[in-house]
């Protein structure tokens, strides 16, 4: 009988006993909100140089003291993220801790500040993959989201030192207003770089800080709903999948089962995130009043255990929201969630009114596939 | 390198072994240690006895006898698992031999 067994991530038997019960497996640490790049549509970004935000940042002692209770509460796979996470001068000194409790690493980056002892580094100690935003594919794109001169060259320079060391690198892009004229060539640059993953993300959340000039930037970067289902169409390995699953996502039943809880997502079932200054959260979106946490007056296994279930139990009163949203055929397919309605409208139950024509536009689209599909059929 | 059962082998500094939900998962933390960086190994219940047992201090000889009368086994059967699994462990890296 073979004693020792290798298991791909996909396979591990955790994720069957998640299916049992609610239990930890992973979570983010947003190491900071600061960023080298200025892009408009991000929802966390303050500038690399802010003293108060960095001031208020995680030291790497408290980032250990967290991932020691997560860890003990079964943690396996944690997101280093920001902000750009290498802005951090202990960045290898908290991946490193990381790494040494036995959990698998993943890092968001820009790439723009990846040099040579970070390449000597992941090589050394790899990680689960690292995940670098593409926001376009020529200088004047690229630069004209970053806000930043010099980001492109900068960021094609860390994704080659990535890609040359042999370092295991995933690439994703914003689909924003600024680059959609480039989002084909952005989608070839991705999947020739990253054969077996590339994804473009066309959801745009407003900010933590509700920054209403930085909200007005980040709505000024918004797809149509025709151009996201236009984007939706071209891609040739997604678009057939939300067709053939068109029944699941499109469910007139949805209309006739009526329910106030707040949150019908998986969020706080595995995992949590944590902001750059210790406010533990069900989603990175959350930031709503009575769903934080500080970590720094509090455990883990506190805020795991008590305080997620008083969270996820949340209730609505709002009728439009009940009679609306909690009652549409297409939910499944809406960007909508308690924490995108806390951001636009300090409501966590206020139906938006761009989320909804996004969702009636994917559903015209899917369900025209699947009516061609069918009648090919 | 063939190991005998005079010798005593240890887990690896360069992986992490967790127990987690009764499953013993083993994290590798230095490359090199599987065939992908991704990957990650398990250990069956038998596995899982011999992995409690490497102290530092017992040689494989005198794990298979511990195992023997725990499993109430014979011991030329244990000795064989024994030494299957830590050449093994051995040959990843995941162990190392004193």
């Amino acid at each position: 009988m073979r004693q020792l067994t290798t298991i791909d991530i996909k396979d591990f038997p955790l994720w069957e006993k998640m299916k049992e019960h609610r239990r930890l497996f992973s979570f983010d640490l947003e190491i900071t909100a600061r960023c080298n790049n200025h892009c408009h549509h991000c929802y966390i970004n303050l500038p690399s140089g802010d003293r108060e935000a960095r001031a208020k940042e995680l030291t790497a002692q408290e980032i250990n003291d967290i991932a020691d209770q997560s860890v003990a509460l079964g943690a396996v796979w944690v997101l280093i993220s920001g902000g750009e996470p290498l802005l951090r001068d202990d960045f290898e000194e908290i991946y490193l801790l990381l790494k040494r409790k036995g959990l698998l690493v993943s890092v968001y980056t820009n790439a723009t500040l990846i040099r040579d002892e970070h390449i000597a580094l992941f090589k050394k100690y790899p990680p689960l993959n690292i995940e670098v935003t593409i926001y376009g594919v020529t200088k004047e794109t690229y630069e004209r989201v970053s806000g930043r001169p010099g980001s492109y060259d900068a960021f094609m320079r860390g994704l080659n030192l990535l890609l040359e060391g042999g370092i295991k690198v995933r690439l994703k892009a914003m689909a924003l207003r600024s680059n959609f004229h480039e989002l084909p060539a952005m989608a070839a640059f991705g999947r020739y770089y990253t054969k077996d993953y590339f994804r473009f993300d066309f959801q745009l959340h407003f900010r933590f800080d509700r920054n209403e000039a930085r909200n007005l930037d980040i709505k000024s970067e918004r797809l149509t709903p025709d151009e996201i289902v236009a984007l939706e169409r071209g891609d040739d390995e997604r678009f057939p999948v939300l067709v053939e699953g068109c029944n699941e996502l499109i469910n007139e039943e949805f209309s006739h089962v009526g329910c106030d809880h707040l949150f019908h997502c998986g969020l706080g079932n595995g995992g949590f995130n944590v902001s750059y200054d210790g406010k533990f959260r069900l989603c990175h979106s959350l930031w709503a009043a009575g769903t934080i946490y500080d970590l720094r007056q509090g455990t883990v296994r506190e805020a795991w255990e008590k305080f997620v279930p008083k969270v996820r139990d949340m209730r609505s009163r709002r009728a439009e929201y009940l009679e609306k949203c909690r009652r549409c055929s297409i939910v499944n397919l809406c960007l909508w969630c308690p924490a995108h309605s806390d951001l636009e409208t300090g409501e966590l139950d206020s139906p938006i009114e761009y989320f909804c024509q996004v969702a009636h536009a994917r559903s015209a689209a899917i369900q025209e596939a699947d009516a061609a599909r069918q009648e090919q059929a | 390198m063939e190991l005998t059962l005079e010798q005593i082998i240890v887990p690896s500094e360069d992986i992490v072994a967790r127990l987690i939900e009764d499953d013993l998962i083993i994290v590798p933390l230095v490359a090199g240690i599987g065939d992908a960086d991704d990957e990650l190994y398990t250990l069956n219940e038998t596995g899982k006895a011999i992995w409690s047992l490497l102290d530092g201090e017992k040689t494989l000889g005198s794990i298979a006898e511990e195992l023997s009368r725990e499993f109430n086994a014979a011991p030329g059967e244990i000795e064989q698992d024994l030494l299957g699994l830590a050449g093994e462990l051995l040959l990843r890296n995941i162990v190392v031999a004193r």
